[in-house]
């Protein structure tokens, strides 16, 4: 009986991932024959799918493999570590709310960023390093603040959030004015989020993060089905409660630091993501983990598609149209929930 | 013009001449402190391009304070500013002697440059992210006279971010990278995007210093001249 029901949930799983997988394929290849110069659209897709010989220039050779889809894959990997995050921070949290960008975590790996490109300017590794352990002092700070004696109500949260995320944005202001005027605008746009500019390293660094911060949260996923229920129900039924909101809020900060350090703060999507796949598929951490990471993924490369052409040859930061195609999406989500 | 000791306060990136880093600072460019420049009771305060300083110069308004803002989008009117600024000095036969000769330099590299064919260039405002100049920028005027023509002329705005693949296509013959000076070392690399370039492939990036380029006042003619030796060197022989 128990088998059973584990494998429909298995199957379920499968094919639902399977359909998203399948989404963020067909996706990454219309990214990746639109763009601010104009490939041949046969072509492209000839080199795309590995062949040699497809008639494409060196010059729009270069173009397809070493601007466009290191930046594809660096945007599915910033959807994946921000959508898998909010997921795990709701599950956690019992809060719809809860989100890397609305909770503080967001800018508290910015300020950790900020510290690193300040005082480690040269070496790149310190900037991860830095929005990891920025993006995990703010959610424990939110976390303390949040505890009152009944524990964390969904309220106290959100404030609690609110107070350091405001808190931090000024941090922020008060390090770029300090800056050189000539870092300034990198850092206006960074702040917005900001694709461009990939290196391998980065890259690199990134989708470690994600595949360590995914792989964590969807293996607590059972856990955290059983802490919505309630903390105490959850240990009664034998779940290590406290360890298991330790190990959720540091592969979650992974995860944010991972993506706030390639591409600066990207809004929304921790919030909208998880929320369309618990409206589509249910509420089943099983499945709204990794479902999230293949939606969150999806929906960054989408936007940052449009960022980059809809004013061609100039661009827009990514996390500009993330706010605006999500915040409309999430008041609609909100009304109709 | 002279005029130079009846300036009561300038910015801290206000360093030239000389005598300018002398003077009350009243913050930097961005956020100028409206209560010092009140302070230093002024009679008119100068301020380059209007953007962001709306609420700014209306504070300065209440004062019965005169703004005069310049926004040049060419040689010409950085040259027009000049001339207005001698006859709000009372110095109009010193500002127009020094705008004949700035002239008479700007024609000479004119005349120098011109039998050669343009050289395509792109300019590098910053590398990371990749900014560059669009077709309100006075540079893509200064380019033009310099014997070159900027990949990025038909840009809409003066400073736009620019996509990598459009930088990419955009194929400069060289590259010009405005450095040095109060910016120190930033800049100085070209943006991985242009790896490929005739511009990189055949050493053609030229470092300029950025205090002669992208500051708009006498100093821009040694910025022309500098990138004219620069794109054509066997036309000044």
């Amino acid at each position: 009986m128990i088998s059973g029901s584990a494998r429909t949930t298995l199957m379920r799983t499968a094919s639902i991932c399977g359909l998203l997988l399948l989404t963020l394929v067909v996706v990454i290849v219309i990214a990746a024959v639109i763009g601010s110069q104009r490939l041949p659209f046969g072509s492209s897709l000839c080199a795309l799918s590995g062949k040699s010989n497809c008639g494409l220039s060196s010059e729009e050779h270069a173009i397809l493999f070493d601007l466009r889809l290191p930046r594809i894959l660096l945007a599915g990997a910033v959807g994946v570590c921000l959508a898998t995050a909010g997921a795990g921070y709701q599950a956690l949290l019992r809060n719809p709310l809860a989100e890397p960008y609305l909770l503080g975590v967001s800018n508290g790996a910015a300020v950790g960023t900020m510290i690193a490109l300040v005082f480690f300017g040269a070496a790149e590794w310190s900037r991860p390093v830095m929005a990891f352990a920025g993006a995990l002092i703010a959610s424990f700070i939110v976390y303390q603040l949040a505890r009152g004696r009944a524990g964390a109500t969904p309220e106290r949260l959100i404030l609690a959030g609110v107070i350091v995320t405001t808190f931090l944005s000024s941090a922020i202001v008060f390090i770029t004015t300090l800056m050189d005027a000539t870092r300034i605008r990198s850092f206006t746009f960074w702040l917005l989020g900001d694709l461009s500019g990939t290196t391998t390293s980065l890259l690199t660094i990134t989708f470690i993060a994600v595949l360590i911060g995914v792989i964590v949260l969807a293996a607590n996923a059972r856990s955290l089905n059983l802490m919505m229920l309630g903390e105490r129900d959850a240990f009664d039924l034998g779940v290590e409660v406290s360890r298991v909101r330790v190990i959720v809020f540091i592969a979650a900060s992974l995860l944010v630091g991972a993506s706030v350090a390639s591409s600066g703060s990207v809004g929304y999507v921790g919030l909208v993501v998880p929320h369309l796949v618990r409206l589509s598929f249910g509420s089943d951490n099983r499945l709204v983990i990794v479902a999230s990471a293949l939606g969150g993924a999806v929906f960054v490369i989408f936007a940052d598609t449009i960022a980059r052409t809809i004013i061609a040859p100039r661009e827009l930061p990514v996390g500009a149209i993330t706010a605006l195609i999500g915040a409309p999406l999430f008041i609609y989500l909100l009304r109709r929930g | 013009m002279g005029a130079g000791e009846r300036l009561v306060g300038d910015t801290t990136y206000c360093d030239y001449p000389e005598a300018a880093k002398s003077v009350a600072k009243v913050g930097d460019t961005m956020h100028p402190s409206v209560e010092r420049i009140i302070a230093l009771k002024p009679q008119i305060v100068l301020v380059s391009t209007a953007s962001q300083l709306e609420a700014f110069t209306k504070q300065l308004d209440e004062q019965h304070i005169a703004v005069y803002v310049t926004n040049p989008r060419n040689l010409d009117e950085v040259f027009r500013s000049i001339e207005t600024l001698g006859d709000l000095f009372g110095s109009h036969d010193r500002a127009a002697s020094l705008v004949a000769d700035l002239r008479r330099r700007a024609a000479a590299v004119a005349a120098a440059t011109k039998p050669t064919p343009p050289v395509r260039i792109f300019y590098q405002v910053s590398d990371s992210p990749l900014y560059t100049i669009g077709r309100e920028a006075y540079l893509t005027d200064l380019i033009r006279r310099a014997g070159g023509v900027s990949v990025t002329a038909d840009v809409p705005g003066a400073f736009p971010r620019f996509s990598d693949e459009a930088a990419l296509a955009s194929n400069p013959d060289a590259i010009i990278l405005p450095t040095g000076g109060s910016m120190g070392n930033a800049n100085s690399t070209v943006a991985p995007a242009f790896k490929g370039s005739p511009a990189v492939l055949n050493n053609r990036i030229y470092k300029i210093n950025e205090d002669h380029l992208q500051r708009p006042g006498p100093r821009l003619v040694d910025g022309l001249e500098e990138m004219a030796r620069a794109l054509h060197p066997e036309a000044f022989k």
